[in-house]
This record gives C-alpha cells, sequence and structure tokens, in this order.
C-alpha cells in the first residue's frame, strides 16, 4: 500500500500534463487532495499495529518495480510532516503565487518534489533513497528559482553547487559500501557492516555520508547554501524548503543510514555533537543580529536542527525520540513562522523588520500565531516544542554529555531573544504611517496559520497522554 | 466529648457578628449584646470552675491537627480571669466610648477578641493555639487602628511585632510536634536541650512577646497614645499577660521541664531582670498618664517572667500570681486613667493637678491599685511580689537585686504619678471637672476592692487557684498563702518603699512639682543622655528593625541592578558582539560556503582515521 505514496504523485504529474483541455485547472485541487490523502493516510497507519523495520512490509508494486521500502514509525512520523507541509505550502501558494502559469509549474514541482520525498522516506535500499534524494532535490532547485528573480536564481545556483558536491561524497559513500558488501539493501549492508571488522573503507564511507547528509541538511559548517536558498525562495517555497525538505534530504537520511545503518559508535557521536552544538550556538547567534525576517527565520532553522543532531548524537533513548518529536515540531512552528513572514511580505509588501512595526492590531491572528510559533520553538511549556527540547535535554544529560546539555539550555535562552525580537520589532510597538493601511491576511495563509498554531498547542496539551509504547518505539530503532 | 467548652468561643464570637450585623442606627443595642455575651460567658466559664472536660473534632483530616480543647483547673482559672475583665471593661466602655467613631467595630473585636483568648488558652493542639493566637493579631490591629486618624502607624508596627514573634512560635511549635511526633499540648513533654533547645527558646520567644516583655514592647507606649483606653486595659493589661504568662507557664511546666539552674532558665531570667529594670526606668520620666502606665505594664511582665523563669515553686506560684494581680491593678490603672482622660479630656500630666478632691473615688482605686503595683503591704501585689523575691533570691542575688530596684522606681513613678495628676495645685482649666459617671466608677471599685481581697485573704487565690496549678509532689508540702515566710524580705521591701516616699519628698522639695519629683534621677548625669536618645526612639528595636530592613533593601536593589546590568547591557552586547563576528565568517561567497563545507569534510576525515588507528 505505501508504495502508492509514490506512484500516485507520480501518476498525478503524468495526468496534469496531458493535453487535455480542463485537466491543467483542475492540478491544484488534485495536488490539495493528495497532501489531505497523505495525512489521512498516515494518521489511519498510525493506528495500526506495525510489524518491526527488519521484517520490512513489501507490497505488489514495490516487488513489481523492484524496490524494497519499509515502514516504522519513523517513516510515519516523516509522511506525515511531509503531508502537512505540502498542505500549507499549497494554502499560502494560492494566495502568493497568483499568476496562473506559474502556479501550475509550482504544483507540478511540488508534487514531484512529494514523491521524491516520499521515496526517500519509504526506500530500503540506498541506491534507491539516493535517486529519490537527487528527484527531491532537483525539484527544490527549480522551485526556489521558479520566479525568475535574480537573486533567488543566485540562491538555487548555490544550493546546486553545494548539492553536486553532497551528491558526489554520496555516492562515493555508496560505491564503497557496495565495495564492502556487495549489494544496496539495507538489510545486507547492515549485515556486512556488522560482520566485517570495518576497517577503513567503511569509515571513509560513514565521513563522505556524514558531510553528504549535512549539506542536505544546512548543518554548519556544510550551510553556505541554505540562509540564501530560504530567504530569496518565494514564500511558500521556503516553507516547504524549511518544513520538510532540508528535514527529509538531511536528517531522516542521517538518521537512517549514518545512526541505524552504521550503528551508533562514539566517535559518531562525538561527530555529531560537535556539529550540533556549533549548529546551536552559532545558527541562533547569527539569527541574532538579522534585520530580513526570512533570514532570521533561516539562521533560526539551522540553530534548531542543531537540536535534532544533538538529539542523536545521544544515541538511542530519550534523545532519539526527543530528536524524532522535534523533526515534527520544527516542521510545525517553522512553517507557521514562515507562513507569517508570508502574511507580513505579502500585505506590506517588505521584509525588512526594520521598516516594519506595530502590526499586530491590524494583522491579529498573525501576531497571535507567531507568538505561539516563537515559544514552542524557545521551548516553553506547555507548547509542543518544549517537550522535544526536554527530551532532548535529558537525554544529553543521560548520556553524559552535560556540559553540552547546559549550552543547549542556554541557547534556547537565545532563541526566544531573537524571537521575541521578531514581535517586538514586526508586531509591537507603533505602527508607522506607511502601515495604516495593512490588512490581516487571508484564505489560505490564514487557514494554515490557524492549523498550524493549533498543531503546536494540541501536541503540547496532549503530550503527557502519548503512550510510552510509542516514544519507546522511536527511541528503540537503534536497539535492532 | 464535651460540646460545652465550644460554648466559650461561640457565644461571644456571636454576640460580636450580632453587634455588626445589626444597623448602626439600633440604639443600646451594641452595648447590651456586649453586656449580655460577656455576662453569659462569664457565668458560664464560672460554672466550668474546676472541672476536667475534653472536646475533640477531627479537624482538617490529616497529620494531628485536630481541634481539641481541653478544660482543667489552670484553663479555666484563666478564662475566669478573662471573662470578668471583659464583662468589666465592656461595662466601662458602656460610658467612656460614647460618642465616639467605630462603635459597632469596637465591641466586635472586645467579643472577638475574649472569644479567641477563650480559644487560645483551652486549646490543646499546638495549631489550634497558633489559629487562635494568630487570630487575636487581628483583633489587636483592629482596636488600635480605630483610635485615631494616625493610628495606623502604631497598628501596623504591633502587627509586624507581634507577627515576627507569632513566627518563631509557630516554628517552635512544628518543631515541638516533631520531636514528641504529636501535636496534642498535654502528651508533649520535651527536655531542654538540641533541637528541644531551639523549640523551647522559639516559643518562649512567643509567649513573651504576647506578655509584652522586651524586647518586643515597642508598640505598647505608642498604642497607649494611639488606640482607644479600654483596648489598653483589657489587652496588654489583661488579656495578653494572662495569655502570654499562661503561655509561658505552659511551656516551661507541661511542654518542657524546665530545671532550675539550667541556661534557660537563666536566659529567662534576665531576660525577665532587663525588662523590670528597662522598662520602669522609662516609665519614671513620661510626662503623659497612660504612657507611664504603659511602660509599666511592660515592666511588670519582667517580674512575673522572672517568677516564671527560676524554675522553683515558689518563683513560678509567685509569678502566676503576679500575672493575675497585674491584671487587677493595671486594669484598674488604665481604668482610672480613662476616667481622667474622660472628665478632664487629657491625660497629659503638665495640665491636670489637683483633680483627686474633684473626683475622689477614681483617686480612692487609683492609690489602692498604685499601693498594689508598688508592693504595699498587705495589698496582693506585696505578696506576689514577695514570692517572686523569694524564687530570685534562691536564683541569685543579682536578680533579686534587679528586682528590689524595680520596686523602688516602681513605687518612686506611681508617688510622681500621683502627686502630678491628683494632688498640687488645680489648674484653672479643672476647676469644673466632675466625677466620672457610676458606670465607669463600678468596674474600678470592683477591681479595687479585687486587689485588697486578694491581699488580706490571699490564701484564696493562692490555695485555689494558683497552688493546684502545680503538682502536689512539685509543690512538696510547701505553703506559700499567708505571711512571707522570709521577714528578711520583708524588711527590705519595706525599707525600699520608705527609700521611694524620701526620695519623692527630696525631688518635690529640690524642683517644687510632684511632677518634676523624679528629674534628679531623669537629670543625672550619664543617665540623661541615654534618656534622650531613648525618647528619640533610637533603642526601639522596632526602629531598628525598619532601618535595617532599609539598608537591606538598598543592599538588595543595588544586587537587582547589577543582576538587570548582566542580562539588559553584558548579555546583550556580549550576544550581538558575537553574532556580528559570526557573521564576518560567512559572507554568502560561493568559494567560502564551498571552503567551509570541504573543510567540514577534511576535519572529520580526519577524526575518524584518528579513532582508525587509535
Amino acid at each position: 500500500m505505501f508504495s502508492l505514496l509514490i506512484f500516485v504523485p507520480l501518476f498525478i504529474v503524468m495526468l496534469i500534463n496531458m493535453p487535455f483541455g480542463g485537466i491543467r485547472k483542475s492540478a491544484y485541487i488534485l495536488a490539495f487532495l493528495l497532501a489531505l490523502a497523505q495525512i489521512v493516510f498516515t494518521l489511519l497507519a498510525f493506528f495500526t499495529p506495525l510489524s518491526p523495520l527488519s521484517s520490512g512490509r513489501q507490497d505488489i508494486l514495490g516487488n513489481f518495480f523492484n524496490f524494497r521500502i519499509g515502514v516504522d514509525n519513523l517513516t510515519l512520523v516523516l509522511l506525515f510532516c511531509i503531508g502537512l507541509t505540502l498542505l500549507v505550502t499549497l494554502l499560502t501558494g494560492r494566495e502568493v503565487v497568483v499568476d496562473q502559469r506559474q502556479r501550475f509549474n509550482f504544483v507540478n514541482l511540488l508534487v514531484i518534489a512529494m514523491a521524491g520525498l516520499n521515496g526517500i522516506v519509504l526506500a530500503q535500499d540506498i541506491f534507491t533513497m539516493y535517486v529519490f534524494l537527487e528527484i527531491a532535490a532537483v525539484a527544490s532547485y527549480i522551485l526556489i528559482s521558479f520566479q525568475k528573480g535574480i537573486l533567488a536564481l543566485e540562491a538555487a545556483f548555490k544550493y546546486l553547487i553545494l548539492s553536486a558536491a553532497a551528491s558526489v561524497l554520496m555516492l562515493s559513500a555508496i560505491a564503497l559500501l557496495v565495495l564492502v558488501s556487495g549489494d544496496t539493501s539495507f538489510a545486507i549492508i547492515s549485515q556486512a557492516l556488522r560482520d566485517g571488522s570495518g576497517g577503513f573503507p567503511v569509515k571513509l564511507a560513514l565521513g563522505l555520508f556524514v558531510c553528504g547528509f549535512a549539506i542536505k541538511g544546512g548543518i554548519i559548517p556544510f550551510h553556505g547554501w541554505l540562509p540564501d536558498a530560504y530567504t530569496e525562495a518565494p514564500a511558500p517555497v521556503s516553507i516547504f524548503l524549511a518544513g520538510i525538505v532540508t528535514k527529509t534530504l538531511g536528517l531522516y537520511t542521517l538518521i537512517r543510514v549514518v545512526t541505524v545503518l552504521f550503528g551508533q559508535a562514539a566517535y559518531i557521536s562525538q561527530i555529531l555533537l560537535v556539529m550540533g552544538i556549533l549548529s546551536v550556538v552559532f545558527g541562533a547567534w547569527m539569527a541574532l543580529t538579522q534585520n530580513d525576517f526570512k533570514r532570521m527565520l533561516a539562521y533560526s532553522s539551522i540553530s534548531q536542527v542543531g537540536y535534532i543532531i544533538l538529539g542523536l548524537a545521544c544515541g538511542p533513548g530519550w534523545g532519539l525520540a526527543g530528536a524524532i518529536l522535534h523533526i515534527l515540531n520544527h516542521t510545525v512552528f517553522k512553517s507557521l513562522l514562515f507562513v507569517n513572514s508570508a502574511a507580513v511580505e505579502t500585505k506590506t509588501g517588505t521584509r525588512n523588520m526594520d521598516q516594519l512595526a506595530g502590526l499586530s492590531d491590524r494583522m491579529p491572528v498573525t501576531s497571535f500565531t507567531s507568538i505561539i510559533a516563537s515559544l514552542s520553538a524557545a521551548g516553553v511549556p506547555p507548547l509542543a516544542g518544549f517537550w522535544s527540547k526536554l527530551l532532548i535535554i535529558i537525554g544529553l544529560w543521560q548520556a553524559g554529555f552535560k556540559l553540552v546539555a547546559v549550552i543547549a539550555v542556554l541557547a534556547s535562552i537565545i532563541t526566544l531573544g531573537y524571537l521575541l525580537s521578531i514581535q517586538r520589532r514586526v508586531f509591537w510597538g507603533k505602527l508607522g504611517s506607511e502601515l495604516l493601511n495593512v490588512k490581516e491576511a487571508k484564505g489560505g495563509i490564514m487557514i494554515s496559520a490557524v492549523l498550524l498554531a493549533a498543531i503546536a498547542i494540541g501536541v503540547g496539551l496532549a503530550f503527557p497522554f502519548i503512550p510510552a509504547a510509542m516514544l519507546n518505539s522511536l527511541s528503540s530503532l537503534l536497539g535492532g | 466529648m464535651d460540646s460545652i467548652l465550644l460554648w466559650p468561643i461561640l457565644v461571644p464570637l456571636l454576640g460580636g457578628l450580632l453587634v455588626l450585623a445589626v444597623p448602626r442606627s439600633v440604639r443600646f443595642w451594641k452595648e447590651s449584646i456586649t453586656l449580655l455575651a460577656t455576662g453569659v460567658n462569664l457565668w458560664l466559664v464560672c460554672s466550668l470552675f474546676d472541672k476536667n472536660l475534653y472536646y475533640f473534632w477531627s479537624w482538617l483530616g490529616f497529620g494531628n491537627i485536630e481541634f481539641s480543647l481541653r478544660l482543667y483547673h489552670f484553663s479555666s482559672f484563666i478564662v475566669i480571669a478573662a471573662g470578668a475583665f471583659a464583662f468589666l471593661i465592656g461595662l466601662y466602655s458602656l460610658s467612656f466610648m460614647k460618642y465616639r467613631n467605630y462603635l459597632r467595630q469596637f465591641y466586635a473585636y472586645l467579643l472577638w477578641s475574649l472569644a479567641l483568648a477563650n480559644g487560645a488558652v483551652l486549646a490543646d493542639n499546638l495549631i489550634v493555639l497558633l489559629f487562635f493566637l494568630e487570630a487575636l493579631l487581628i483583633t489587636s490591629f483592629g482596636f488600635i487602628a480605630i483610635g485615631s486618624k494616625d493610628s495606623m502607624k502604631t497598628a501596623i508596627k504591633a502587627f509586624i511585632i507581634m507577627g515576627i514573634t507569632d513566627i518563631c512560635l509557630m516554628t517552635g511549635a512544628i518543631i515541638a510536634g516533631y520531636l514528641s511526633g504529636t501535636l496534642t499540648m498535654s502528651n508533649i513533654h520535651l527536655t531542654v536541650s538540641g533541637l528541644g533547645g531551639l523549640a523551647f527558646i522559639l516559643m518562649m520567644i512567643g509567649a513573651i512577646a504576647k506578655g509584652g516583655s522586651m524586647p518586643f514592647h515597642s508598640w505598647i507606649p505608642d498604642a497607649a497614645i494611639d488606640a482607644p483606653l479600654p483596648f489598653m486595659a483589657y489587652i496588654p493589661a489583661a488579656l495578653e499577660k494572662l495569655l502570654g504568662i499562661y503561655l509561658l507557664a505552659r511551656i516551661c511546666l507541661d511542654l518542657f521541664q524546665l530545671q532550675a539552674g539550667s541556661w534557660a532558665s537563666i536566659t529567662l531570667m534576665t531576660i525577665g531582670a532587663i525588662t523590670i529594670l528597662l522598662a520602669v526606668m522609662m516609665a519614671l520620666i513620661q510626662k503623659d498618664y497612660k504612657r507611664l502606665l504603659s511602660y509599666h505594664a511592660i515592666s511588670q511582665v519582667g517580674y512575673m517572667i522572672l517568677g516564671v523563669g527560676t524554675a522553683l515553686p515558689v518563683g513560678i506560684i509567685g509569678g502566676l500570681f503576679h500575672m493575675i494581680n497585674h491584671a487587677m491593678y493595671k486594669s484598674c490603672l488604665f481604668l482610672t486613667g480613662g476616667a481622667v482622660e474622660k472628665q478632664t479630656g487629657t491625660t497629659d500630666l503638665s495640665r491636670l493637678g489637683g483633680i483627686g478632691r474633684k473626683m475622689p473615688i477614681t483617686f480612692g482605686a487609683f492609690i489602692i491599685a498604685a499601693m498594689a503595683i508598688s508592693g504595699v503591704p498587705p495589698l496582693n501585689g506585696f505578696f506576689s511580689k514577695e514570692l517572686v523575691y523569694d524564687g530570685a533570691l534562691k536564683s541569685g542575688a543579682i536578680f533579686y537585686l534587679a528586682a528590689v530596684a524595680g520596686s523602688f522606681f516602681t513605687a518612686a513613678s506611681f508617688l510622681k504619678l500621683g502627686h502630678a495628676a491628683f494632688l498640687g495645685k488645680i489648674s484653672e482649666e479643672n476647676k469644673q471637672v466632675r466625677e466620672a459617671s457610676p458606670v465607669m466608677l463600678i468596674p474600678m471599685i470592683v477591681i479595687a476592692a479585687g486587689c485588697i481581697l486578694f491581699g488580706v485573704y490571699n490564701s484564696l487565690p493562692l490555695q485555689h487557684l494558683i497552688q493546684p496549678i502545680l503538682s502536689v509532689k512539685q509543690l512538696a508540702g510547701e505553703r506559700f498563702a499567708g505571711w512571707p515566710a522570709s521577714s528578711m524580705l520583708v524588711v527590705v521591701t519595706c525599707v525600699v518603699l520608705i527609700g521611694a516616699l524620701i526620695n519623692h519628698y527630696y525631688g518635690v522639695k529640690s524642683e517644687g512639682s510632684g511632677l518634676k519629683a523624679v528629674d534628679h534621677i531623669h537629670y543625672a548625669p550619664g543617665l540623661k543622655g541615654i534618656y534622650d536618645r531613648a525618647e528619640k526612639r533610637y533603642f526601639d528595636p522596632y526602629d531598628i528593625g525598619l532601618k535595617l530592613a532599609g539598608y537591606l533593601s538598598q543592599i538588595t536593589w543595588g544586587i537587582d541592578k547589577a543582576v538587570d546590568w548582566i542580562y539588559e547591557t553584558a548579555a546583550v552586547s556580549v550576544s550581538f558582539f558575537a553574532g556580528r563576528k559570526a557573521r564576518e565568517l560567512y559572507k554568502g561567497y560561493y568559494a567560502s560556503s564551498l571552503s567551509w563545507a570541504l573543510l567540514g569534510f577534511l576535519v572529520i576525515a580526519l577524526y575518524l582515521m584518528v579513532t582508525l588507528n587509535g
């Protein structure tokens, strides 16, 4: 069944590009229904018992096309995030991308990217994963620049260059793995890595993978492309990139390959810990001095991804569960903040926070939801972000990285600092005379903002009722 | 389960509510309710005299905090005394408080204070005791606050001082409850050592502060000026002495077994001796009728603490006897002060004088009470003081000397007071003064008669009220009633009293008026400077505490500013500096992005190679 998540998007892309008269016009609706269907499908799957990953759930279509897919709770979390982000992106895109031709391209690219993302998440084969990764990445380059702004083209090109480097690194690593194990399936590679003594090729492959995924995920010091891409992309694309693309391309792959496949060795933890703490601290510091709304959010993303990396560094246990939950929470609150920035940008025409002030009276819903998102990002109870950060910090403490845990807690003060500075500079204070006619954003932007804020609050309030079994199944991925 | 024990609490409580419930315009209502409630209460507690009753009601349902009341000999004696004073002062107030403001509040506080005092005395659980004592703070606060426009400050002062000492009492009670595993007072028997010693000290502070001992006294002289006068006769002179010394006696006799000669006993006696001397020295120089009396109210509690602190049967009996005697003559003195204030409109001694002839009954009551407080035989104060002297001399000559010196100054100051207020030349404005109304005179006469009765026939209170408080074993067959056992002490007392008389004549002769009779002491070299500073409140622990609190808050404000600076200036500028520096590392060029990524890869690869070899 799950292979449908890959094939239906591909089928829809083909369908809407058929030279029939009316089909183009229904592209948006079809994509919207697709996103909705994915959310419903994953929610249903959450409540049906799953067999463990190792047994691998295969289905007819998968056998027919001869690639292996599998599902576990981590996959479901990511699939849910993909569906949700896609929905929000489409809703926002309806308000922002007005031109019909552009909107059609936008929807096409989104659906292709969606197929790629679903493929990455479901793949049980290293090369399949790589192929889908490239599909999603190529769609993303074009998504950034499809409106052909000069800065957006530059940002997309920078992303392309660094991604090319990442591709080289990943392909080399895959080649090394095939050399060692003779196959590309996760199960066989894992077996081979466990049997063999490791040796130089394996470690080199590991290093190559870490760097490749880190480039995709925008982890310091591999983050060069990320601020430009997030800032210059059209508003809905920023949501899509920040909400799910970098998460899936960088973080999910890191979890699946580096920590699950290679097993959590102490030296991996060390590397992840250093990269994580660098991202957390420098991302936050650089966000602090930004004037551009979206650029601040971009650096904030780097910082939050750092927390996820720190959670991974803890290995199986609360830290890993926290990292996976933080992927979900980050999808929610960062998408929400980008939705808010889209609302502000479309209504005022600027992203420069020095030119904005006092919008809370004019845009009450945007202002309120951005406060929710900021507080969730800073980890203020009882919002969702609090719980995942708490789990990560507990995990760090239990794993013995106490200094890192303290730094991580202190960094969330900086997080709160820059996120509240958004509130102060954009939403509070005295309304400027040129902003007197600003009105609240409408339609899709409003719906997505309220929806995401509701999720941020709801997950936070409902967290204590999430069964421990679900958290355990998230955290025991590495137990094997 | 004798639920009749609830009535001494409920009757005045409901009476107070009734007083407040009925509109102001209904005449005689509050007065009649007050008299009725206090009268019923008095009849009730008298009918319960010398019974052993126990009431128990599981209160909060956790711990062993239950609402338990216990009536036995000691507590029944105290509630009778409290009830009698409440009734007499209620009667007195009918006339005194006429045409004043806040009358309904006044009577309600009067009744509620009685209810709470009854509750505190009957309580057999430390928490219940604390509950009633704390609630008594509220009525005291109200009493002082309705006195005059400016009395709020004094009310707050009293509230803070008593509140702090009640916290001590509370802490001590909790420690005592923790040590003994129960909060039921009749089951607590601790020794004064280690943590028990701490509990003893803390509870003792609460008890003696309730009694008005130094250094927790300084609100009383202020209240004497600000509060309505019946309050002074009722709360500091009578109820609080009864409660404080009752509590002290319970602490020393029941809760803890105070040993004669132990450090705790010495501490108590020292506090008592210092209180006697310092307060009486302050009383000596007062130029206001009520203020002078209020310092004596402090000074006299020193005798009680000294007596109980000896931990000898004779001292304890003396202290407790002094407690009831003091409540009588001090109330009587305050009531005479009230009569003078009511009839002349002032209590300033320099504006009084010669009114003894105009108010002969008031003057008579004053003479009896003043003789009693000075310890002139055969009045009640003489006998109780002799017992305290006896105990003090057995514990240490220094305490005896302090007590005797206190007696000398007490006598001197009352000679001065009587002379200045009632004798001498009458001033023009007091020519028309008349005797006070019978309603005010009756309580004075009754109490003064009580002073004589308890003196001449002292075996009545001693054998029937006070001696049974101590067990037969503790008494060891001693008898305390009748003429004092040691005639040497009597001789010394008489010599001291005659000395005070001579001193007075000397003072009057050299200074020319009764008011200035003690000026040769007031302006003696060395004493003058101390007196001046004391009058300016340099030694008031409350003012010193306020000043210290001021300094403390300035220091904490400074710390707060420093912390603010760290948050608001230092942290922000450090963060922004670091942020700018971090930005400089990354300018957005392709080459720099790529080289950072490659640098990262090299570092990771190197690290992996190092771990490979290692």
